[in-house]
């Protein structure tokens, strides 16, 4: 940017001479990834829309036949799909909040200076880095009434009678809660990493002047690091809340239950009645809350990257 | 904040006692950090102790013998690894064997075609001016975010028919692919359906790193644009492109939706997919259910333990929603 203006007037002028090949040359760069792209995401995402207003039964045979809004009517007034969206919810709300409180302070710890640092950063990777199913599986073992590890555990510190023996997952409420408590086990590694990056680019002076103030703990984090954080949180939260509302992987150990998940209900739609129809109408659903949210992210990372 | 300087500052009290000195110094804050270091360390060891204690119980199980773990015990008495011999020579070791086989390759090709692709694309749009780029990024942005269920639907339907490759619009069909439900070829495609916007993003974002000057020092050496993309820009962005390798294999290997809706059997089945069907099938064999699963997770940690640095890099680029 500083440089003297000799260098950018030359190569400006190099450019416009070479304008016209750097153009043929970026469309032929980008048509490999153009054309898979619209092959594989655009027009499939496009025939799940125009789907979604047809019925389209694929076991029956039945005919393929228009119906308009049918599909999201049915859908709206399913009581399955209310449950799924509720269950859904919780599960975004309570992951995406724990994740986020967990994170912060671990971001907080690893951001000290202190020996053996690089130890305690690396370790904290291994659950991000564990297969989602095998972290389900892991959990799964963990709650097994009797003999799992929780109760195990509960009955050698002696905060559950030796004689209870309870059954963890009895009902879909308490498949939520622990089906949460695992994939954020597994996810509060990824939101400590995106906000510790967030705390490196502070200045390390920051606490300083408060310090002078005799500002405790409390309030140097609710006065300075919060605030100036804030970017990073709000761009780490967008994220997790549009991997949290997909869940569908980890609940699928827990319970055969597809109201779990708007992602599983959708799933059982699509591959176990097929009734494409109403599973693209479905998917739309999601898509259309995702996109918002995507918006949302786009708008954040334009507005930090203009801060900078 | 500048103006309350020196209007509060109280001298440090130095504690005449030892006693005192070594409990002001473990209380104490240091004036550029926010937590004292007997705090710091207890928030540490809880933090070792929940992140590692779930692993290590998985381990520790997965060296059991039945007999021990159906009796509560955490710690082994007798540690064996009969659960790992069982799992590669019992009666279900064909499956899992075939299904690392099969999560090897899906992984390794679906990498190899992202970033062969990607790296032009990522190229182009990182560092040719042309109208409607940063459309175009946010676009790509976009589409990774998605999720797989959007696009899942007619996806099956088009494995389960064969893919046509030809000129789009015109009817002009080079080849038809064979149907690709039930095979590796087919998840390849619908992992490179993510990975590559995914890629594109990422690198692009590698690229736009690299200086101006480095470039414009390859044109004056006569380098035309792809010159200076594979003698430059390329060698240069080569941690970034290994960062986005290591993502895409990473979620290549994690992947189950697309996974259980498009295989059936040993042909095409994924590791995701054996650890699922694991419950069902061994019943109560907790032992030889985590010693699959902890064989299943050991590349990708060690991979992430290994290549921290790339890890954390490409996290903190953005855009990477697991």
């Amino acid at each position: 940017m500083r440089k003297p203006a000799k260098g950018g007037a030359v190569s400006s002028l190099r450019l416009s001479r070479r304008g016209r090949k750097d153009l043929l040359l970026a469309f032929l760069l980008l048509l490999p990834t153009i054309y898979i792209l619209l092959k594989t995401f655009v027009s499939p995402i496009i025939e799940s829309l125009v789907w979604s207003f047809y019925k389209y039964n694929l076991m029956d045979g039945s005919d393929v036949i228009w119906v308009g809004f049918r599909n999201y009517k049915q859908i709206f007034g399913l009581n399955e799909f209310w449950v799924s969206m509720e269950n859904t919810a919780y599960f975004t709300v309570f992951t995406v909040g724990a994740e986020l409180v967990f994170g912060f302070f671990s971001a907080l710890l690893l951001n000290q200076m202190f020996g053996g640092r690089l130890f305690f950063r690396g370790i904290i990777i291994i659950p991000w880095a564990m297969l989602t199913l095998v972290n389900g599986l892991m959990w799964n073992w963990i709650y097994q009434p009797g003999y799992g590890g929780l109760t195990v555990i509960l009955h050698k510190l002696g905060m559950l009678s030796a004689n209870s023996n309870p059954i963890w997952l009895t009902n879909s409420f308490k498949i939520m809660t622990f089906a949460s408590i695992a994939d954020i086990w597994k996810m509060t590694p990824y939101m400590t990493l995106l906000l510790l990056a967030g705390l490196q680019s502070l200045p390390s002076s920051l606490y300083e002047a408060a310090v002078m103030d005799g500002a405790g703990f409390w309030k140097k984090i609710w006065h300075i690091t919060l605030p100036q954080l804030k970017p990073a949180i709000i761009v780490a939260v967008v994220l997790r809340i549009i991997g949290a509302f997909r869940v569908y992987d980890i609940l699928t150990v827990f319970s055969g239950d597809p109201t779990t998940s708007v992602s599983f209900l959708t799933y059982n739609y699509a591959f176990r009645y097929f009734y494409l129809g109403k599973a693209s109408a479905m998917a739309w659903i999601s898509t259309l809350f995702i996109l918002a949210l995507i918006l949302v992210y786009i708008r954040m990372l334009k507005r930090n990257s203009e801060l900078e | 904040m500048a103006n309350h300087l020196g209007t509060n500052a109280a001298a440090p009290v130095i504690g005449t006692r030892r006693n005192s000195t070594i409990r002001s110094r473990l209380f104490k804050t240091a004036s550029n950090e926010l937590i004292s270091p007997f705090y710091l360390w207890i928030g540490l060891i809880l933090l070792t102790l929940f992140t590692l204690a779930p692993f290590v119980y998985l381990l520790l199980t997965s060296i059991s013998p039945s007999i021990e773990l159906l009796d509560g015990r955490l710690i082994p008495k007798s540690p064996t690894l009969d659960n790992y011999v069982r799992l590669f020579t019992g009666p279900t070791a064909a499956s899992y064997i075939s299904a690392i086989k099969n999560s090897v390759s899906v992984a390794l090709w679906t990498t190899l075609l992202t970033i062969v692709l990607g790296v032009f694309a990522a190229y182009a749009l990182a560092k040719i001016k042309f109208p409607f780029r940063t459309t175009a990024l946010f676009a790509i942005l976009a589409m990774q975010l998605l999720p797989s269920i959007s696009i899942i639907v007619p996806m099956y339907i088009m494995m389960r028919n064969g893919i046509p490759v030809g000129i789009p619009f015109t009817g002009i069909v080079f080849f038809h692919t064979p149907p690709l439900l039930d095979t590796v070829a087919g998840l390849v495609v619908a992992y490179t359906t993510f990975s590559l916007p995914f890629a594109v993003w990422l690198m692009a974002g590698y690229f736009q790193t690299i200086s101006k000057e480095l470039e414009e020092a390859a044109y004056v050496d006569g380098n035309g644009r792809l010159g200076t993309m594979f003698r430059v820009v390329i060698p240069l962005a080569m941690p970034g492109i290994a960062a986005t390798a290591i993502f895409t294999m990473l979620s290549a290997w994690d992947e189950f939706l697309f996974a259980s809706a498009f295989t059936q059997t040993e042909a095409a089945k994924t590791l995701p997919v054996a650890i699922r069907e694991f419950i069902g099938r061994h019943n109560l064999d907790w032992g030889l259910m985590t010693a699959g699963g902890f064989i299943a997770s050991l590349p990708p940690v060690i991979i992430s333990l290994f290549l921290y640095r790339y890890i954390v890099g490409g996290l903190s680029a953005g855009g990477v929603k697991e």
